[in-house]
């Protein structure tokens, strides 16, 4: 157990020393683009909103865009840099020699996009911190729970695409039909109560939805305890689930 | 150290691996010959386990390797057949990976590596990009990848494929060493000469089977005994018509001449002297002659 918890972290490791070989490209759009939306829905159309659940629109936005954050940098990360590494550069076959199994591999890609995801929602609460958007600015670190726990399933989203698509063009499709609603569809841009039953019922499967919650709760300090309890469960269970069939898909890719 | 009973392989419908029975003993440097798509690489993949078994048994140092491959691959030193080297990293990163994933001590690594780096004449390349080698500093690296754990084991697939002379005859001089020193190696290639020079026994595999086994002296002497004579291919008429009704002769014509195997050398001499026909090389017959006779190559007289 303990052994094999240490192949994840060579594997970690690995993707972290490509990773930083390009720490400014790499790091760059995960920081600009929520920024960007900030300036342009935040500033544009907040300046006609008024009041949001009793706040200014910018308040309203700024948890989200944190896990937001952390949707993004694990599904592309596991998606489209997961395919490469597995089809293009052939990167397990040789690991598969070693004593790394697939059950490593997995959790090693798990624990990767869960540390990026952490990495990157305390980088954009801190952003956020300095517009003043956060209540109190010493709950920022514990925002890397947040992007954690919302990588994990995601990012287990992203590896069970890898698994299951036939070419690289079809990561658009799982994008367009299943990032894209989560991303637009769990309560980041506007209350999650304002949509019809069906919609409602269905978003509060969505990891996203649970990870927002939690954000809204540390951002505006409100129900920090409750917010753990419900949505942190889920969000744990939802991994579980997920990284199983990712495992289970990526060993039929891997193992002949 | 490798034993497989009625080893199956299926793709599909397709059968890979067709029922082999085969064992590697401790110490061996076991060839696995076999012409392409003969089922050696997936047999090879079937070892650690990257290709699960369809049916029948195979044990790994007495693990089998659909159940306990790690116990299997802490033991184990592969050159892949495609070179799978990572090339995100540089020459020394990928090493030093390499090193983390199957447990070298951190205060070995370095050493460890830098020798066998500037064994293989890699030394300059150590901060090289993947991309930017050559084919054959490629296929030298995984070789040097393949030996970072002192493997019990080292299966070699198709190791020189790409080399230059030189550099071929340096990897086996490391290859026999490694022999020497009681490393068991199994070797997949098709340089006869190769298997020829390395192995002390050897399977000829075709189409999922095994066609032929023994050493590498004890094949010759049984598939294919004798000498070839390597006539020029405008006398092919000429010979056909001499050999035509004795099956003492094993006779193949190629692009490049006509090949005439005979079990003494004074029934090859004869056709200077007797028909005045000069062979362009005689030589012993030897392990490509009894390949190309089990794979189906060959032709006989009476085809
Ligand atoms: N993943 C796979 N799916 C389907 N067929 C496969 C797969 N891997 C191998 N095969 C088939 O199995 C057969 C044996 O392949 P294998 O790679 O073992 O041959 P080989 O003896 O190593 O040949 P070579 O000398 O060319 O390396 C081939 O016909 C090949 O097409
Ligand atoms: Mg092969």
């Amino acid at each position: 157990m303990l052994n094999s918890l240490k192949l994840c972290m060579h594997i970690t490791h690995r993707n972290w020393i490509v990773y930083k070989k390009d720490l400014i490209a790499n790091i760059s759009p995960t920081v600009a683009d929520p920024a960007l939306v900030l300036v342009s829905l935040g500033l544009g159309l907040g300046s006609f909103i008024t009041n949001v659940e009793g706040m200014t629109y910018m308040q309203f936005l700024a948890p989200g865009l944190t896990v937001a954050t952390a949707l993004f940098t694990s599904f592309f990360e596991s998606s489209y840099g997961f395919y490469v590494r597995m089809t293009f550069e052939n990167v397990y076959k040789a690991m598969l020699t070693t004593p790394i199994g697939v059950k490593e591999v997995v959790m090693g890609e798990m624990i990767w996009v869960g540390l990026k995801g952490a990495v990157m929602a305390v980088g954009v609460a801190i952003v956020l911190a300095l517009f003043g958007l956060m209540s109190n600015p010493w709950l920022i670190p514990t925002l890397a729970s947040v992007g954690f726990l919302v990588a994990l399933p995601c990012g287990a989203l992203g590896l069970l695409s890898s698994a299951l698509v036939n070419n690289m063009n079809q990561f658009q499709t799982v994008y367009s039909f299943l990032i894209a609603p989560l991303y637009f569809l769990s309560g980041i841009f506007f209350p999650i109560s304002q949509m019809a039953t069906p919609v409602r019922i269905v978003a509060e499967f969505f990891p996203l939805i649970h990870g927002v919650r939690l954000a809204q709760a540390l951002f505006w300090q409100r129900g920090i305890g409750e917010a753990f309890l419900y949505s942190g469960t889920i969000l744990v269970v939802q991994s579980i689930i997920l990284c199983a069939l990712a495992y289970h898909f990526i060993k039929k890719k891997l193992i002949n | 150290m490798i034993t497989a009973t009625s080893l199956k392989k299926n793709f599909g419908d397709f059968s890979a691996v067709n029922g082999i029975n085969l064992q590697v003993n401790k110490g061996e440097c076991f060839g696995l010959l076999g012409p392409n798509g003969a089922g050696k690489s997936t047999f090879i993949n079937m070892t650690y386990g990257t290709v699960k078994r369809s049916s029948g048994d195979l044990k790994i140092f007495g693990y089998d390797p659909d159940t306990n491959s790690r116990e299997i691959k802490y033991r184990l030193g592969v050159v892949t057949q495609d070179n799978a080297l990572d090339e995100s990293l540089t020459v020394l990163e990928n090493m030093q990976i390499y090193c983390a994933f199957i447990g070298v001590a951190r205060a070995d690594r370095k050493k460890r590596i830098e020798d066998l780096l500037e064994y293989m004449n890699l030394g300059h390349k150590r901060d090289a990009l993947i991309q930017t080698l050559s084919g054959g500093m490629k296929r030298r690296l995984v070789f040097v990848r393949a030996l970072l754990g002192n493997p019990e084991l080292l299966i070699l697939d198709e190791p020189t494929t790409g080399l230059d002379p030189a550099v071929r005859h340096l990897l086996w001089g490391k290859v026999r060493e490694l022999h020497q020193t009681g490393t068991t190696i199994v070797l997949t290639t098709h340089y006869m000469h190769e298997a020829e020079v390395l192995c002390n026994r050897l399977v000829i595999m075709n189409h999922g089977l095994v066609a032929a086994e023994g050493s590498p002296q004890k094949m010759i002497k049984e598939h294919a005994p004798g000498y070839v004579g390597i006539f020029n291919i405008e006398d092919q008429n000429k010979i056909k018509s001499i050999i035509a009704g004795r099956d003492s002769y094993d006779f193949v014509e190629d692009t490049s001449g006509v090949y005439l195997r005979t079990q003494t050398l004074s029934d090859l001499t004869s056709f200077h002297s007797d028909h005045g026909l000069t062979p362009l090389q005689i030589r012993p017959s030897n392990l490509e002659d009894v390949f190309l006779k089990l794979t189906g190559k060959e032709l006989s007289v009476d085809a």
